[in-house]
């Protein structure tokens, strides 16, 4: 029987060697903050105030949050009401569709926009945008919240249930609070994503604080605006970043029996079943045939099909080894941050866990100029090598494996770590042989989940690679760059097909991670 | 270690021997000379023929490094006296010549430099145009007629044109338009222009995106440079486009002529080498060879675009060449207080 009370909490000192290793990641994620606050200085205060109080400013303000909180929101009514239909209800091939609406996290954003904006130019604007994003982003709520309702303790259920809830009651009242935690992890992911987001959002020819730091970027010579802007976008993160925290409050997930794994019965739909499978198809069409059609068009019309073949395997190739050795490592540093912030919730923990949020809110290109300013000054030696590159990438991507391994982590009963160390072993001892292993699920989902985002990274990449290497990302890039859509099609397929296996490892493990 | 440019590699061994067994060890031989970093700012469609024709040609390895024009510019003056780049090749002449202005960049020996008519090469001889294209109006004529496009492009930015002229705020030959604006009718007349721009016109992301739109029929005109009219027809051939390009001629701030350009970073080690990479952009040879890749216009008067392109002595552009609209930071400063970012 899960016990919903506050005895997760502990306060006691966090080992020497864990807050060592949660050091380096909190001072990687140190850089692209104190480089940003550096240029912000340089400029002046007077220049801060002209820069942000002017109607430019307030005019992104308004266009990053519409989008944002849009996409969020949106993305969380789509995410669970698919967990509740595919978990909890006795919906026909509840394993297909489960499947089936987690495909999107195989299409990158800007191949997506790139396939609505050719169907139609009303498609670029602001509501094209929430609702291309908002397909693109929301497997990242369902995922979280369809493992949390598959694992639910039925007995909550059945006691509201007993008290005279109907359905619909019981889950306003038993089921969605056990979720509130995955909703609350998905949401801040869906939410950094969108502040972040750059490809699709100047295809969509939509504003935000990312597109105009690109801009300014892309225009000047004097980056001191840009770094105000990435400021402000920092400030809108942290409210997020401690706020999701709130959200999960000290409800206590693990269990130490095995005995109430039962399944509760499922809802019956009734007739409202073929209305439920009508949406579900409605939304694969959207948001998984609309872009495959386009890239297999973008095959058929153009002429410039074929050129650059040769490249493909050394792109694939390229990709591969970018993304494998980054997600191991953004893995790893992940894993001390989310060990001090589940079981020791000290001031340091709790700082350590939330600035890598702040960070992921960030464009790629303000952490890549702040790696290549601080490589070439003090490690020339490392400047474009591959090392520079995946610590920009763990720099970038941290909370999204950190949100697989929290979830999982959360999972294990402290009681068992505590009876290793009362079975005298040593601290790192517990955690290599309990805890390492029955986070394992945790850890392969954000392997998987952290492979599929490194492979479509662009912007850091184009800037930190070693020259010469190539990605499948930048081939589509340097492609539609030119106009050769026909060219850029096979590498946009092979992008693709490339994030099946991460999909499906990641959508596996993510689901599965409370079967102990 | 993964410092070699696979594309310039297998199209030197291929081009050398024509098999891909032997042309291993054709582009191993070349692999013994020296190597220049190139960051190239400039469209693929270009540099790749021209790059790996060039190591035909000399030997010389080279690696690319890719990105836009002022990122990679950026990108130089943070790496500083550490930057591993011996060549940088920009799409535009701003960013160039932002690097020319900070002594970033060493001078262009003199027999590279007089292949090139003056006008198209930087004050302190430290850089030099290669291709040139000129700005145009790209209109779609089941929208519109051309006789009833304006005598000017100043006249786009009034009510008339509400919703009907896409234009790219962004794309670096704007900002150089909006310099050649100020200095031929002083900085009033360019912020009114921006300001009805903002107010009547359609920003785009791109001028591709543009070309695009224009051909969809999803905006009856817009402001973009000659080549992505052409790199669209590339696409889908010419012979089923619809929108078509209008030049704006009498030296009208419409008819602009910006380049693309190449200069030598100061810090090389590899100079001689470098220097012979320049020599061969701005030769017979090498223009040849971006001749017949794209719609631009070479600038050495030797060599001929091999596209049906608008005669280059017709253009009729202002007489403010590129050198003197330099890094167009002003033109930044006009954009923000006409509200466009």
């Amino acid at each position: 029987m899960a016990s919903v009370s506050g005895i997760g909490r502990r306060s006691k000192a966090p080992p020497f060697w864990l807050v060592m290793a949660a050091l380096v990641p909190t001072m990687l994620i140190g850089l692209p903050i104190f480089y940003v606050i550096a240029r912000a200085v340089e400029a002046g205060p007077q220049a801060v105030i002209d820069e942000l109080f002017r109607a430019y400013t307030f005019d992104l303000l308004v266009n990053t949050l519409i989008l944002s909180v849009s996409v969020t929101t949106l993305s969380c009514v789509i995410g669970v009401g698919i967990a509740w239909l595919v978990e909890r209800c006795d919906l026909p091939g509840r394993r297909f569709w489960s499947v089936l609406a987690s495909l999107p996290l195989a299409i990158p954003a800007f191949v997506a926009s790139y396939a609505w904006s050719s169907l139609d130019g009303a498609f670029e604007s602001m509501g094209g945008a929430i609702l291309i994003l908002t397909l693109s982003q929301y497997p990242l709520v369902f995922l979280p919240v369809a493992a949390a309702f598959r694992s639910m303790d039925p007995s909550l259920e059945h006691v509201s249930r007993s008290l005279g809830y109907g359905p619909w009651g019981s889950f306003w009242r038993a089921a969605l609070p056990q979720a509130k935690a995955a909703i609350g992890g998905g949401a801040l992911l869906v939410l950094s994503h969108m502040f972040a987001e750059f490809g699709a959002l100047a295809l969509l020819r939509v504003q935000t604080f990312t597109t105009a730091i690109y801009q300014s970027y892309q225009l000047q010579f004097d980056n001191t605006s840009a770094a105000m802007q990435s400021a402000v976008l920092m400030a809108l993160c942290l409210p997020a970043a401690f706020g999701e925290m709130r959200l999960r409050g000290g409800v206590r997930t693990a269990r130490t029996g095995q005995g109430a794994a039962r399944r509760s019965g499922l809802l019956r739909l009734g007739r409202w079943k073929y209305l439920a499978l009508g949406l579900l198809a409605l939304l694969a069409l959207a948001a998984l045939a609309v872009p495959l059609v386009t890239i297999l068009y973008w095959l058929t019309v153009g002429r410039s099909i074929g050129a650059g073949l040769e490249d493909m395997a050394g792109a694939l190739q390229g990709s591969l080894m970018l993304s494998v050795p980054g997600a191991v490592l953004t893995t790893l540093l992940a894993l001390p941050l989310v060990m001090l912030a589940v079981r020791y919730r000290g001031p340091f923990g709790l700082v350590a866990d939330r600035l890598p949020y702040v960070v992921h809110g960030l464009p790629g290109l303000v952490v890549a100029l702040a790696l290549v300013f601080t490589s070439i000054r003090y490690v020339p030696a490392v400047y474009q090598s591959t090392l520079v590159l995946l610590i920009a990438y763990a720099m970038l991507f941290l909370p999204l494996a950190q949100s697989s391994l929290r979830a999982s982590l959360e999972l294990v009963p402290p009681e068992l770590e505590n009876v290793a160390r009362s079975l005298g072993r040593k601290n790192y001892e517990a955690f290599l042989s309990v805890t390492l292993p029955n986070i394992a699920p945790g850890v392969g989902a954000a392997l998987a989940l952290m492979v599929l985002e490194l492979m479509r990274e662009l912007t850091a990449t184009l800037m930190l690679v070693p020259t010469g290497v190539l990605t499948l990302a930048t081939e589509v890039w340097s492609y539609t760059n030119d106009a050769q859509y026909a060219a850029a099609a096979p590498f946009a397929v092979m992008l693709v097909l490339a994030s099946v296996v991460p999909v499906y490892v990641f959508t596996q493990r993510s689901l599965k991670i409370y079967d102990l | 270690m993964y410092y070699v440019d696979r594309r310039g590699l297998l199209k030197a061994g291929a081009a050398l021997v024509g098999t891909a067994a032997l042309g291993r060890a054709g582009a191993a031989i070349a692999a013994e000379g020296t190597t220049l970093t190139v960051y190239n700012g400039q469209h693929a469609q270009l540099t790749d023929p021209l790059f790996a024709a060039f190591t035909d040609a000399t030997g010389i390895k080279l690696n690319v490094r890719r990105g836009s024009s002022t990122q990679l510019a950026n990108q130089i003056m943070e790496e500083g006296d550490n930057s591993p780049a011996d060549i940088f090749y920009a799409e535009e002449s701003a960013p160039i010549i932002a690097l020319a202005e900070k002594d970033f960049l060493a001078p262009i020996e003199a027999a590279s430099v007089e292949m090139i008519d003056p006008r198209w090469i930087g004050k302190k001889r430290d850089w030099t145009g290669i291709t040139a294209r000129c700005r145009v109006v790209t209109f779609n004529p089941d929208m519109i007629a051309e006789k009833d496009l304006p005598p000017s492009v100043m006249d786009f930015a009034t009510e008339a044109w509400k919703d009907k002229v896409a234009y790219v705020p962004t794309s670096g030959a704007f900002q150089e338009q909006i310099v050649v604006i100020m200095k031929m009718k002083g900085r009033e007349a360019a912020l009114n222009w921006l300001k009805g721009l903002k107010e009547f016109g359609r920003p785009y992301n791109g001028n591709m995106a543009v070309a695009r739109a224009v051909e969809k029929g999803e905006i009856a005109t817009g402001l973009i440079n000659n080549y992505y009219w052409y790199a669209v027809a590339h696409e889908v051939g010419a012979e089923n486009m619809k929108s078509k390009l209008h030049y704006m001629r009498h030296k009208d701030p419409g008819a602009m002529v910006s380049v693309s350009a190449a200069g030598i970073i100061a810090t090389t080690r590899r100079a001689e080498a470098a220097q012979k990479l320049i020599a061969y952009m701005v030769s017979e040879a090498g223009q040849s060879v971006i001749a017949k890749a794209v719609a631009e216009y070479p600038l050495n008067p030797k060599v001929k675009s091999t596209f049906a392109l608008e005669p280059f002595d017709e253009l009729d552009p202002p007489d403010v060449p590129p050198a003197e609209v330099g890094d167009a930071l002003e033109a930044i400063k006009l954009r923000k207080e006409a509200g466009l970012g």
